[in-house]
Order: C-alpha cells, then sequence, then structure tokens
C-alpha cells in the first residue's frame, strides 16, 4: 500500500500543477484524476480487472458533479484536481479492505458510492489546503517583483520554480494525507453501518446522487444555451434512434 | 487569420556591436511559448499572472538586454499587472516581445506604451478566452469523456477495462486539440500583429466556436440522457444492481435531479455541498426502505 500512496502522491502533484500552474491540460479534471489514480492503485491481484471499472464511474459521477460552468473567479474554492484521484483510491482500497465485513455492496456500487463521498469531501477539504498556496503567492509576488527589478534573472529563475515545486509538493501531501484519513475514516465507519447497508438502499442513493448529477449537467450544459432544450430533446432522439436501431441488429 | 511568422536569424549579423541587443531566435520563441504552461506558478491578486509572464518572457529579454540594469528594468515592467486567459497568454507574450525589440533596438518606445498593448490585448483576450475555454470547451470535453464509457462499451469480463484509460484520453483530446495549438499558434501570431491588436482578436473568432460547443454540449447531454435510460431499462430486466423494477430507480433519480435543481437555483456554485447534503439526506430516507 505504501507504493501505492507514493504513485497517488505524485499523481496529486502533477494534478495540482496542472491546474495551478497554469498547464490548464486538464489532466485536473475528476473524470482524468479518478481513471488514472484507478490505473494506478493496485488493490491485490485477485481485485486487478474489477477495479479497474469502479474509478470511471466515480470519475464520471465526480465529473458530472463539479463540473462548474462559472468562471474559475466566481466558484466557491474547491479543489477539484485531487478529489477524483483521492475519490478513486478510497474507493478501490475500501472495496479491499471492506468487502469481507460489508453484507452487499450491490455489484459494486456502494464501493462507487464511497468513492464520491470521499470525492466530495475531498474537493471542500482540499479547497482550504489550496488556501495555503493562495495565501503564499501574495508573499512571493512582491518578493519576486523585488528580485525582478534587481536583474539577477538566475535568482528570479529558481525562485519562481520554487514556488512551482511548492503547487507539486503541496498538491501531492494533500493527496497522500486525504485519501490516508478519509479510507481510514471509511475503515473505520463502514464496518459500523453494515447492519443498515442493503441492496436496496445502496440502489435508492445511487439513483439520487446520479438525479443529482444529471441535474448539475443540465445547469453546465443546457440551462443556459439558446435552444438548449431542442438541442437536448435532439440528442435524446439521435441516442434513442441508434440504440433502437443496434438493438435491432442484433435481434 | 494571419498566419504570418517571425523570420528570427539564428545568428547576429556581423556588423552588430556585441554589447548591443541580439535578434530573437526561433529557439526563444519556443522556450517562452514552454515556459508559458508555469504562467501561474505565481498568481496574486495585485499582479495576477505579471511573475509569471515575466518568467516567460526572460528567454526574449536576455537576447534583446545583455546589460544587467537594463535588463532588470525590463524584467521589473513585465512583473506588473497582467490578466488574460492562460491559453491566449503567447499573443500578450509576442506582441510584447515585438516591441520590446523595437525599443531595445532605439525606437521611441516607452514603458507606458509597452504597457498600454499588454493591457489592450490582455483583458479582452480573457474576456474572450475565458467564457469559451472555462465556460464551454472544458464542460464540453468533460461529458465527452463520460459518454466515452458508454461508446466504448464495456470490456470482455476476463480482460483489462481499457475505459480507465481510453475515456481520460477522450477529454483530453478533445480540450486540447483546440487549445494546445492556440497556445502554440499565440507567440507569433502576436510577435508578427503587434502593431495591429484589432487584427489578432478578430482573428480568434471564439464567439463562433462558442456557439457550435454550446449547442453541441446540450445534444450531448440529451444523449447522455437517452443512454442513462437505457442503462437502468436493462438493469431493472436484469433485475441487478437493485433497480427492478425500473420504477424503484427512477423515483428517486427523479426526485435528485428536482432536489439538486432547486438547491442549485439557490446557490449556483455550490455543487459540492448540494451533492454532500443529497447523500445525506438519501441515506437518512433510504432507512425507510
Amino acid at each position: 500500500m505504501i507504493t501505492d500512496f507514493l504513485r497517488l502522491a505524485f499523481l496529486g502533484g502533477m494534478l495540482s500543477v496542472d491546474r495551478s500552474a497554469g498547464w490548464n491540460l486538464m489532466l485536473s479534471q475528476p473524470l482524468v484524476g479518478a481513471c488514472l489514480a484507478g490505473a494506478l492503485v493496485h488493490p491485490g491481484p485477485e481485485w486487478e480487472l474489477y477495479a479497474l471499472r469502479i474509478p470511471i464511474a466515480v470519475g464520471a459521477l465526480l465529473q458530472l458533479l463539479l463540473t462548474n460552468a462559472a468562471l474559475p473567479a466566481a466558484q466557491r474554492r474547491h479543489d477539484t484536481a485531487t478529489a477524483g484521484a483521492i475519490g478513486s483510491t478510497v474507493a478501490v482500497l475500501g472495496m479491499e479492505h471492506l468487502h469481507a465485513s460489508m453484507p452487499s455492496s450491490s455489484a459494486g456500487l456502494l464501493w462507487v458510492l464511497l468513492g464520491v463521498v470521499a470525492g466530495l469531501l475531498a474537493a471542500v477539504l482540499g479547497g482550504w489546503v489550496q488556501g495555503l498556496h493562495r495565501s503564499a503567492a501574495a508573499s512571493d509576488a512582491r518578493r519576486a517583483t523585488a528580485i525582478a527589478g534587481s536583474g539577477d534573472t538566475g535568482a528570479y529563475e529558481r525562485f519562481y520554480l520554487g514556488a512551482l515545486v511548492r503547487i507539486f509538493t503541496l498538491g501531492a501531501l494533500w493527496t497522500w494525507c486525504g485519501a490516508l484519513v478519509l479510507l481510514a475514516g471509511a475503515l473505520a465507519l463502514m464496518p459500523r453501518l453494515a447492519p443498515l447497508v442493503t441492496t436496496r438502499r445502496i440502489g435508492i442513493v445511487f439513483a439520487v446522487i446520479l438525479g443529482a448529477a444529471l441535474a448539475a449537467a443540465y445547469e453546465t450544459h443546457v440551462k443556459s444555451v439558446r435552444r438548449g432544450f431542442a438541442w437536448t430533446l435532439a440528442g435524446a432522439a439521435a441516442a434513442v434512434a441508434l440504440l433502437l436501431t443496434l438493438a435491432s441488429g442484433d435481434a | 487569420m494571419s498566419e504570418e511568422r517571425p523570420e528570427p536569424l539564428d545568428e547576429p549579423p556581423p556588423s552588430e556591436p556585441p554589447s548591443g541587443p541580439l535578434p530573437i531566435r526561433s529557439r526563444d520563441f519556443g522556450i517562452a511559448s514552454s515556459r508559458l504552461l508555469h504562467l501561474q506558478a505565481i498568481l496574486a491578486p495585485d499582479r495576477m499572472q505579471g511573475p509569471g509572464f515575466a518568467f516567460a518572457l526572460l528567454p526574449v529579454l536576455r537576447r534583446l538586454y545583455p546589460d544587467r540594469p537594463r535588463l532588470g528594468e525590463a524584467m521589473a515592467r513585465h512583473t506588473s499587472y497582467v490578466a488574460t486567459h492562460p491559453v491566449l497568454a503567447g499573443y500578450v507574450l509576442g506582441a510584447a516581445a515585438r516591441l520590446e525589440e523595437k525599443r531595445a533596438a532605439g525606437e521611441a518606445i516607452d514603458a507606458a506604451r509597452i504597457d498600454g498593448l499588454k493591457r489592450a490585448l490582455a483583458s479582452p483576450l480573457a474576456a474572450m478566452g475565458d467564457p469559451f475555454f472555462w465556460v464551454v470547451l472544458r464542460p464540453f470535453a468533460g461529458l465527452v469523456g463520460v459518454l466515452g464509457i458508454a461508446w466504448i462499451g464495456p470490456a470482455d469480463p476476463w480482460l483489462p477495462d481499457l475505459r480507465v484509460l481510453l475515456c481520460p484520453l477522450l477529454l483530453l483530446l478533445t480540450y486540447n486539440a483546440l487549445a494546445l495549438p492556440t497556445r502554440w499558434r499565440g507567440v507569433g501570431v502576436g510577435y508578427a500583429a503587434a502593431e495591429r491588436p484589432a487584427e489578432i482578436l478578430r482573428s480568434l473568432r471564439l464567439g463562433d466556436w462558442r456557439e457550435v460547443f454550446e449547442r453541441g454540449g446540450a445534444f450531448l447531454y440529451g444523449t447522455l440522457l437517452a443512454l442513462v435510460g437505457a442503462g437502468l431499462h436493462a438493469s431493472s430486466g436484469s433485475g441487478a444492481a437493485g433497480f427492478a423494477p425500473l420504477g424503484s430507480a427512477l423515483l428517486p433519480l427523479a426526485l435528485g435531479f428536482i432536489a439538486a435543481r432547486l438547491l442549485l437555483r439557490r446557490g449556483p456554485s455550490a455543487g459540492v455541498e448540494t451533492a454532500l447534503a443529497l447523500l445525506a439526506l438519501a441515506g437518512l430516507a433510504s432507512l425507510a426502505f
């Protein structure tokens, strides 16, 4: 598990740099973070094939829930970059350690829900951690200006790259700590909830969060688009037509 | 759109004195473009991307001002306030490099003119880039990645599910197919059209692209709804995952949808808190079943 967490920390550092340093290659999207973490974390050979499906579902739900169409300055300070990676890791490692104590996982939906809850909590807590970097950036900017004015460009480059390393380190440390704390929380709490966990209840909670994800996606993709509803209907009609064609072909 | 590229020289002309400005090379623009990837490592409200802008422009400034005092002045100039969209920052950098080159060559270009050009380009580029790249293209790419789960389909149960790599790849390709070429082109176009900022802004046509991707996003959302419906129907048919019969899944799904929409209407940026609250409520409500 130590190597799992080292790989995860490296991934978290990269995701933070993508989001905070200006790469903006979209590595920091929840779906990417969740899937990459799922590919890096190994819950053991008996889970290897099954474990790859959970990060996909965790990532998809977090992608829909955490995508905010508002400009970054208008958004609440959530760390959506590492949320997917942490959620996916907690789900996969939680499955490995908890499956024996849970009476039902409803075909893996329980672990997907665990990952989504962990990812959402990580987004909130990670937003607070990112505040550390933001508060340091104000004094860094003043110091950078002073170094730049001196003409010592080597010192300026070293100072600037130091800020980049800090973003990476903070992201890596947060991902490592966040995943560990949330996994520990799940390991402590889930066995106590085991008597309450039934297939039907897992299905209900999953359906509610799926509905919330679709509502969040509606706000993002349809609400403010001119004739958005008509385009949505066209998309749904096209998909239904395609599905029916494929089904008739199979028959 | 102007595709005119600067024609930098790799070697300085032999008549140039060694202490004067050296010509900017293609390599310098390449290094500056790659440094723009770290534009926001120091992002403070009073200077925004200023420190990152100076860091990216440094390879160019080193060529233009070999003497330390003038290099220091130039660096201090460029750490001042700059706020633009990171993908479009190259246009501002290219234009600033062109004016710095003229100033270093002795033309009467003062610091205020360089700063004025940067502001004249940076703000409109931010106003064009933010609504396109952040508000439309990023969510669109995310939706493409999510839909990839259904498009690619599940793998053989005995093989690794490659969707774990293909879906993120789909997202990354969708976004970067537009963003990366725009980034790469920016410095050269900005340098070539530095005296004509309006031409740079007109050449981007992000407003047209925005409409296309907005409608595409709504279309894909409809596809997502249909695929979720089909998935629930299939699950209820097989009796798997606690979704039998279909109504028992549709009711909580619809309630989750309505509750989330009501809550998001009151707090549009509170998606995380809304989802956590609904999870808690759903968990409590499910105890009745």
